[in-house]
């Protein structure tokens, strides 16, 4: 039973990690940047829920439809006024600028909303739904699952039918080709930072009701956003979805068998584990990484 | 030569120093800190500025060097010296496991992968006892082996020694022929590996130097703070710092990281003892009783962080090279 109860809680846990890893994914596969401001991005959705919640009073899930949109036009205009200029750069400099940029983020949050953790909580933060048998799924935790699948659903109809969706996949695949078919890359480029921070604030938004929120939580996230699409295959938007459950699944496991204290350390030897066994990840091509 | 001559140059004139100062405690914690960064950052340069290979993760190394001397002293009492080689020892280790996994790959992986090095060692530390955990390691001795440590003048002059062999070996491998396989690595990989050069033990050994100075800094902060715990020597944020210091300087250059740590480290100072808020006030900008005075009272000692944020982004776009390139391009 302690098995099933920790399987689920992995995999809805994992279900929103799995979100801010697709929004790395996204932004490594199109600009072939490693995004270091993701967790700070989440933290701001973080917070953009916790103020929807006590002034607006909008139930954390419900003001996703204000977030979202918020989320996405911010990333647009941070890879507009700052990330593009450095696209040609090598990747330390584009590295460095998003640490610049993340630092700034969460110091900003720091000064404005002081370091005190605030914790968001509703009508059925602490509530369970009992299966029988003894397993107790968290309601919020469920609905956060649910929204995750709705999301990544609509992401991959998006990306698989629509013919922006296509230009970004061709992006991905290969930017000089794309460029040379007559797809505005610049542009391409611009809409996936906007998606990425939007999957980012979205999953921030929905562990909101969980999770304290600090200004510098985003650190953790992360951690576990870099480890979830390496293991996934960095650029690989399916691969970071499955990586994502895997990730939520060994850290539940961990901590109801070896302690919640060394959770993340497990995670992290997983993750030195892959780039030693299979760098490309899951669903990663072969050769990208050498 | 002229490198060498200049390095030594300075070396005699931050040596006569303090005997113009005299006895500050305040000016002398504050050369210390540069004298520490400027060292770190050079020891960083090595791997990052030469090699290419931008690590993440340095503050293991440092926690590395300091949590061994720190142990090993509280525990057994041993001569500083031994638990300074033994804080070595422990950082090559890490580093050759690091080094080992990672240099095969390219790219983002090296700076990822040193990342979650450096959080294993820091969560490992946080949740051992025998680190002490979340309280740290104190030191309530004064006195060690005949070293005074109430004195701060053996630990500038213990930093400035490091700082000096750090640039020694700095200015050696730009000419010789382990520099020159980095340089050619970090221009072009494939190149370098078809003209025969074994790549992972270049890089390894370029890590291995980096790791070991970084090291022994950080046992020298250990006796010199006489207190250490895992958000002060093992944290992300004094990665950041080191490599931010590298940056703003020059990185790849001789005397960057001197130049990043110079400039750095009295800003982070001004901010943190708040005095520029002071002077603010002094200078009638701002009232002190105002909501403006109040804010930056508060608030301003927080900043430097976010300060660095700034220059970070400043700096990377449009001053790549550094103030250090800059400074050579107009020459």
């Amino acid at each position: 039973m302690l098995f099933l109860q920790a399987l689920l809680s992995g995999i809805m846990t994992g279900g929103v990690y799995a979100l801010a890893g697709i929004g790395m994914s996204l932004v490594f596969g199109v600009m072939n940047i490693s995004n270091f401001a993701h967790g700070d991005l989440m933290m701001l959705g973080m917070y953009l829920a916790y103020f929807a919640f006590t002034l607006l009073h909008i139930d954390p899930y419900l003001s996703l439809i204000l977030i979202m949109p918020i989320a996405f036009l911010f990333g647009f205009l941070m890879e507009k006024v700052f990330i593009s200029r450095v696209i040609s750069h090598p990747h330390q400099n584009q590295i460095l600028l998003t640490v610049g940029l993340g630092l700034i983020m969460s110091n900003t949050a720091l000064l404005a909303f002081t370091s005190d953790p605030k914790i968001l909580t509703t009508s059925y933060s602490s509530s369970a739904f009992n299966i029988p048998g003894g397993i107790y799924l968290s309601v919020p935790l469920l609905i956060s699952f649910f929204i995750t699948c709705g999301i990544t659903a609509i992401l991959s109809l998006f990306l698989l039918k629509t013919s922006t969706g296509m230009a970004l996949r061709a992006t991905s695949q290969n930017r000089e080709a794309a460029q040379l078919m007559g797809i505005n890359v610049a542009k391409m480029s611009a809409i996936a930072f906007g998606i990425g921070t939007a999957l980012a604030a979205t999953a921030g938004a929905l562990i909101a009701p969980i999770y304290y929120i600090h200004p510098l939580a985003g650190h953790s996230f992360l951690l576990k956003a870099f480890t979830i699409s390496v293991l996934g295959g960095l650029g690989s938007v399916a691969g970071a979805g499955v990586g994502g459950l895997i990730i939520g699944v060994v850290e539940s496991m961990s901590s109801t068998y070896i302690s919640s204290d060394w959770k993340d350390v497990v995670v992290f030897v997983l993750f030195l584990a892959i780039l030693l066994l299979r760098p490309q990840g899951l669903f990663g091509k072969k050769g990208g990484e050498s | 030569m002229k490198q060498f001559a200049l390095i030594a140059m300075l070396a005699v004139i931050a040596a006569a120093l303090p005997l113009f100062i005299g006895e500050n405690p305040y000016i002398t914690g504050i050369m210390i800190s540069v004298l520490m960064m400027a060292a770190l950052s050079s020891a960083w340069n090595i791997l990052g500025g030469y090699a290419g290979q931008y690590s993440f993760g340095h503050a293991a190394y440092f926690g590395a060097g300091a949590y061994t001397t720190m142990i090993l002293i509280t525990l057994y009492n041993l001569n500083p010296i031994f638990c300074m080689a033994a804080g070595i020892v422990v950082a090559c280790i890490i580093a050759l496991i690091t080094g080992s996994i990672v240099f095969r790959l390219r790219g983002h992986y090296f700076a990822l992968a040193s990342i979650a090095v450096a959080e294993i060692v820091r969560l490992s530390v946080l949740n051992f006892e025998f680190t002490g955990g979340a309280q740290g390691i104190l030191l309530s001795d004064l006195s060690l082996w005949g070293l005074d440590l109430n004195s701060k003048n053996p630990f500038y002059y213990g930093m400035l020694l490091v700082l000096v062999v750090t640039l020694t070996i700095t200015a050696w491998l730009r000419k010789s022929k382990t520099g020159f396989y980095l340089q050619a690595i970090r221009e072009d990989q494939d190149a370098a590996a078809s003209l025969g050069i074994n790549i992972s033990f270049y890089k390894n050994r370029a890590l291995l130097i980096s790791a070991a100075l970084t090291s022994v800094l950080g046992s020298l902060y250990g006796l010199y703070i006489r207190f250490i715990d895992t958000s002060a020597v093992l944290d992300l944020r004094l990665s950041i710092e080191i490599i931010l210091t590298a940056i703003i300087g020059g990185v790849g250059t001789l005397w960057g990281p001197v130049v990043g740590a110079l400039l750095l480290v009295p800003l982070a100072e001004v901010l943190r003892s708040n005095l520029l808020g002071d002077a603010l006030v002094k200078a009638r900008l701002v009232s002190e009783t105002s909501g403006m005075g109040l804010f930056l009272k508060e608030n301003l000692a927080h900043a430097h962080v976010l300060v660095y944020g700034i220059i970070t982004v400043l700096c990377i776009l449009y001053l790549p090279k550094g103030i250090f390139g800059l400074f050579r391009r107009v020459k």
